[in-house]
């Protein structure tokens, strides 16, 4: 405690003697210890999660706490984390960033992401001037866990990498009237679904890769009757329901990143989505709370794999986005491109595949928020110039040199009741979609930098200085320019189009003033050029809002004196506020 | 202004052999008809059982009935009949109380109540939007459409800020009209008690403003213009849904009572069909189906009704038409409506009549069914012979007014002086609020009867399995054959076109029942079977078993909204 009270002075003091502040761990290496060590090398449970921030939030209590946004289908808390500063301003009166991981319950590694983001700010607050600046000007919203009850099961049950995305209510997928009865079974009971394989000499469509027997290859059709040696029987699993098929009616069997209100589609066009939109308790909850903090001015929501830095629009019918939003879209991933090493910056249905329902196409086309989804981790990055890429031989090689083999479970005999003599063999659940945990630090750090960058981009206003023109007979002019100073709009473009939320507000207010007139000028060097305001010229409104690095030129015409207080109100912005005196 | 409509006795319903006392059902605000409902359900505890699907957002409870026979042994076919999702059409509240008392009072007399009954579950939600509609009975009364959440129409960067009032204080909120050169209505040339829009390309130059009857609180020289309430339950589903409209709600199931309903739907797959009294009509109007295999478009598929589903459900029209002589066509949007989500989403047959509307033609002197609805129209098709003005449609309605008499004249008030705090000289008048959405006492007793009539048939049309044949035949060496034919006596097949491309509505599932000592050797136990048309569709199974000579086969198919049914396989004769 008196530790935290040193420090807060010892930077203050610091502060305001103009000093160079001390620069800090999390980014150089030689700098003091953190004040909380988290080992990030490695992923954390659903419970272990919780407890990361926790531990964050019993060293900051003043800056970080969280509230129990709702619950998942097995109960789970969804707990929302505050970061903010109250001591500059409450988290509404700020533009904030939302940032979310895991809505798939298996793409684990964004709560990491999540965590390692709250702790970078709060470790430096003390010591970075521009971390300072940020948490002065700016609240995060950040929700780990999405889908809680996918991450707890991929972790405590048994999968592959790319199973347990899915929430866990119960769906009926194989149509029999019976609920998730036949899922995958770990029948070696190591953790991991892995491949069946059955050796069925001369009459496969598989054979044995010559350089390494670990690999199945497919052999090429062919008139000169060569055939397989084998052939795959499915993943790891047994016939549960006896209707003849294996694994075909696993946990749950939807998407809650299909679930969104914008452009959604039911099952039949997109799988996944559900009866309706936000069907599940955890996506309802999200979108009450975003409904209910129209302040949230960015939403960064992190998945896993491939290396992509992704937008809207999710599927073609959309249309283009608003010309005005895709230039600070474009400005924002390409720095992404940058700073992320083999990410690429995308348009999810152009570049990736369509996607009706999204989360982020929700926030941008719906709540009219700039979002991107990242997508963590490429197999590329196993190696810095990209040599190893996707491919078995290079995985195996990755696995073989640099894990010494941990990643995957060989070849195994075992007696399968459908298919008789099988063999069990195949990466483990954390190899593929997820870093190896020598490379897991780098992910989140440049993750987290990325909302940085997108955060630094919220709209943040300012009055400059206005003019006072005397126009005789006791009226006067008050000219002020109104600005910007960041690359996100206080409104979107597409905001303003769909009419989202609150127009803006330009405000004056001065007990012994009369406002005659006001307007917005149209013409830098013409003040007679305004778009006049016919009611309530005292309080101007603005659909359009501020656009990146806009500069917009108010003008009014009053009688009177005193003082007077010209204020500039965004729901995505904090207030900006200038006091005058009118002679 | 009659607050209670009047139902004529339902003898010709109760059978010849019964003249039941007349009945009267009234209008009934969200108490009184709680309390009707709680009345059928306690004199009909066997038939009736009265629930809740949810509670609204303003807190009142979401009533529904359930009524079936006794002694259902599994899960009838269910038939849905909801009423009142468009607030104002507390009317189809009253028709669909009238259908659950008929049919809890006519169980026991009348052999098409209990043919229905024994054979299908009906579930009446007679208000899903208790909310709106309650404002019929606030005052000033008001048609409330809206329950929902409050938008800034105006964009000023206030909510609610300028709802109507009852300015002449006669307990209506009517309309309002004021002569301004910006305005863009004109009086209708054959009736000026009737605005009609400007048309510029006609010459026309607009004259009135038209609001509805209100202040301007906001003093933006527009009038009630930012009322409180935005969102529509019958608006807030997911199908068609149209986002950033300001009736639409924030989302698809925003709104309790739409999500109420959705929630009550999914968790009902005996739920066969689902027939609405609302704004929407299928059952009048032309349906254009689209094919059934019609392209996506930017991997959408095209909105609409599929061909194959029409045709069928033109069948059910026809006869509603007969059934009930009605001509009401709806007008009105069908973005996210009820209607269209359960035949779009939920493949489930979906019918909906708008059970009223002022006729666009005088009353007639002595009341006879309507026989030939089109040719009744078509004077007011094409130009007028004589070269006289064509009246709008409004002016059609006042003049069934005028000819009705005395006892209608509260549908239209004249317009009349009067001056207004913001806007000076006006006129308030118009269309009282309910003039087209409240049939006239005895016509709305003839509706409910006939409609009842509609309702009764409903149940015989929907698909049935039933195992038509079930055989076997030794085939030498313990190898038994059995043969299952599984047939659909219904009218409508198992499931809709638009049933099977959702894959939303279950499949029937046919089982092979054979006992432990059996082998099976040929044909997969369990199928699942989607596709049996109606009016006696037939499929057929066969399977081959290994096995004791006199061992035990039977067959079963069970179907979540179409019964069940098991049959032991017989040698044939």
């Amino acid at each position: 405690m008196s530790a935290t009270l040193q420090a807060m002075l010892l930077s203050l003091a610091l502060l305001q003697e103009g000093a160079p502040l001390r620069p800090g761990f999390p980014g150089l290496p030689a700098g003091r210890a953190p004040r909380v060590e988290i080992a990030w090398n490695r992923l954390y449970d659903a419970e272990q999660i919780h407890a990361l921030l926790d531990r964050l939030a019993a060293e900051w209590p003043e800056l970080l706490s969280y509230q129990v946004i709702g619950h998942s289908v097995e109960n789970r808390e969804l707990r929302l984390y505050t970061l903010n500063d109250p001591a500059t301003g409450g988290e509404r009166e700020k533009p904030a960033m939302w940032v979310d991981g895991n809505v798939h319950g298996n793409e684990v590694q964004g709560a990491e992401a999540v965590v390692y983001l709250a702790w970078y700010l709060l470790e430096n607050r003390d010591s970075n001037e521009r971390v300072r600046a940020l948490l002065e000007g700016t609240a995060f919203y950040l929700l780990p866990m999405v889908n809680p009850d996918g991450r707890a099961h991929w972790f405590q049950r048994g999968h592959d990498a790319h199973s347990s995305r899915t929430g866990v209510q119960p769906v009926d997928d194989d149509r029999d009237g019976l609920f998730d009865e036949d899922p995958p079974d770990d029948l070696d009971g190591d953790g991991s679904i892995v491949m069946m394989r059955k050796h069925v000499p001369g009459e496969g469509t598989h054979r044995l890769n010559a350089d390494d027997p670990r690999l199945l290859e497919p052999v090429p059709p062919n008139d000169r009757g060569i055939r397989g040696d084998w052939i795959y029987v499915g993943e790891e699993g047994l016939d549960n329901d006896g209707d003849g098929r294996i694994n075909e009616d696993d946990v749950g069997g939807y998407d809650m990143n299909r679930s969104w209100p914008s452009l959604w589609q039911p099952e039949h066009v997109q799988g996944g989505a559900g009866p309706y939109p936000l069907y599940w308790p955890e996506t309802r909850a999200i979108a009450r709370f975003l409904l209910e903090h129209p302040n949230v001015a960015a939403v960064q929501s992190f998945h896993n794999a491939g290396g992509m830095i992704l937008r809207g629009p999710g599927a073609e019918a959309f249309g283009e986005y608003p010309a005005a939003d895709v230039r600070v879209y474009d400005e924002l991933g390409k720095d992404g491109e940058k700073m992320l090493p083999f990410y690429r910056y995308m348009i999810i249905w152009k570049d990736l595949y369509s996607v009706f329902g999204g989360f982020v196409t929700w926030t941008y086309e719906g709540l009219g928020i700039l979002s991107f989804t990242n997508e963590l981790w490429a197999d590329e990055q196993a190696s810095p110039d990209g040599r190893l890429a996707s491919r078995g031989a290079d995985r195996h090689f990755f696995d073989d040199r640099l894990l010494m083999g941990a990643g995957f479970v060989d070849w195994k005999p075992i007696e399968h009741p459908l298919f008789g003599p099988v063999e069990l063999g195949g990466f483990r659940k954390d190899v593929g979609r997820v870093p190896p945990s020598f490379l897991v630090e780098e992910m989140v750090h440049r993750n987290a930098l990325f909302c940085l960058r997108h955060a630094e981009a919220m709209p943040r206003v300012a009055i400059r200085p206005p003019e006072v023109t005397d126009l005789g007979g006791g009226v006067r002019a008050i000219d002020v320019v109104v600005a910007n100073e960041r690359a996100i709009p206080t409104r979107t473009a597409m905001a303003r189009e769909k009419k989202i939320g609150q127009p803006d507000r330009v405000l004056l207010e001065g007990s012994d003033l009369a406002v005659l007139a006001g307007g917005f000028r149209t013409d830098r060097f013409r003040p007679e050029r305004i778009e006049l305001q016919e009611k309530e010229p005292a309080r101007l409104l603005r659909e359009a809002g501020l656009g990146p690095r806009e500069e917009l030129r108010v003008r009014w015409i009053v009688r009177g004196s005193g003082p007077a207080v010209i204020r500039y109100q965004a729901e995505k912005a904090r207030e900006a506020r200038l006091e005058l005196e009118l002679p | 202004m009659p607050i209670t409509v009047l139902f004529a006795s339902l003898a010709c319903l109760l059978g010849p052999q019964e003249a039941a006392a007349p009945l009267e059902l009234a209008l009934l605000s969200h108490a009184e008809l709680a309390r009707e409902l709680e009345g059928l359900a306690a004199l009909h505890p066997e038939l009736v059982q009265r629930s809740t699907l949810g509670t609204s957002r303003a807190g009142r409870p979401l009533e529904f009935l359930r009524l079936s026979g006794p002694g259902a042994e599994g899960t009838r076919p269910a038939l849905l009949l909801v009423a009142n999702l468009d607030g104002a059409r507390v009317f189809s509240s009253s028709v669909a109380l009238q259908h659950a008392r008929a049919l809890a009072e006519g169980y026991a007399t009348d052999e098409r109540v209990r043919a229905l009954l024994d054979s299908t579950t009906v579930y009446v939600v007679p208000r899903a939007n208790p909310d709106a509609a309650e404002a019929r009975f606030e005052t000033p009364r008001a048609e409330r459409r809206a329950s929902g959440i409050d938008v800034d129409n105006d964009r000023d960067g206030r909510t609610g800020e300028d709802e109507p009032a009852d300015l002449d204080g006669d307990g209506r909120i009517a309309w309002l009209r004021v002569r301004d050169p910006d305005g863009e209505w004109i009086e209708d040339e054959s009736d000026p008690r009737v605005l009609v829009e400007a048309d510029r390309g006609k010459g026309q130059r607009g004259v009135f403003r038209l609001w509805p009857e209100g202040r301007d609180l906001d003093g933006d020289e527009r009038v009630a213009e930012d009322p409180p309430r935005d969102g529509r339950v019958d608006r807030n589903f997911p199908a068609g849904w149209q986002q950033h409209a300001q009736d639409g709600g924030l989302f698809p199931s925003d709104d309790p009572e739409a999500r109420a309903l959705l929630d009550f739907v999914l968790a009902r797959p005996e739920i066969a069909l689902v027939l609405v009294y609302d704004a929407q009509d299928n059952l009048v109007g032309e349906v254009k189906g689209v094919g059934d295999d019609a392209p996506r478009v930017l991997r959408i598929p095209p909105e609409g009704v599929l061909e194959s589903d029409a045709k069928l459900l033109g069948e059910i029209a026809r006869r509603y038409r007969e059934a009930t002589g009605s001509t009401v066509k709806a007008e009105g949007a069908e973005r996210g409506t009820f209607t269209r989500w359960c035949y779009e989403q939920r493949g489930l047959w979906t019918l909906a009549a708008a059970l009223w509307d002022i006729p666009l033609e005088p009353p007639e002197p002595e009341e006879a069914p309507a026989e030939e609805p089109a040719e009744k129209n078509e004077p007011h098709k094409g130009k007028e012979k004589d070269g006289a003005p064509r009246p709008s449609d409004d002016a059609k309605r006042l003049e069934w007014i005028d000819a009705a008499g005395a006892a209608e004249a509260w549908r239209f008030m004249p317009w009349k002086p009067c001056e207004h705090p913001e806007l000076g000289a006006v006129e308030i008048g118009g269309f009282a609020p309910f003039a087209r959405l409240e049939p006239p006492a005895a016509e709305g007793a003839r509706i409910a009867a006939r409609h009842l009539e509609f309702l009764l048939d409903l149940g015989a049309l929907l698909a049935r399995v039933e195992i038509a044949e079930c055989t076997r035949e030794e085939l030498g060496q313990g190898v038994t054959r059995v043969t299952a034919v599984i047939e659909n006596p219904g009218f409508l097949p198992l499931l809709s076109r638009s049933g099977r491309r959702t894959e939303t509505t279950r499949p029937a599932k046919v089982v092979l029942v054979l006992p432990e000592a059996a082998r099976l050797l040929g044909g997969e136990r369990q199928r699942l079977l989607s596709n049996l048309p109606g009016s006696g569709g037939r499929q057929e199974y066969q399977w081959l078993v290994h096995g004791p000579a006199q061992m035990e086969l039977g067959v079963s198919v069970e179907s979540a909204h179409a019964g069940s049914a098991f049959r032991k396989a017989e040698v044939q004769r």
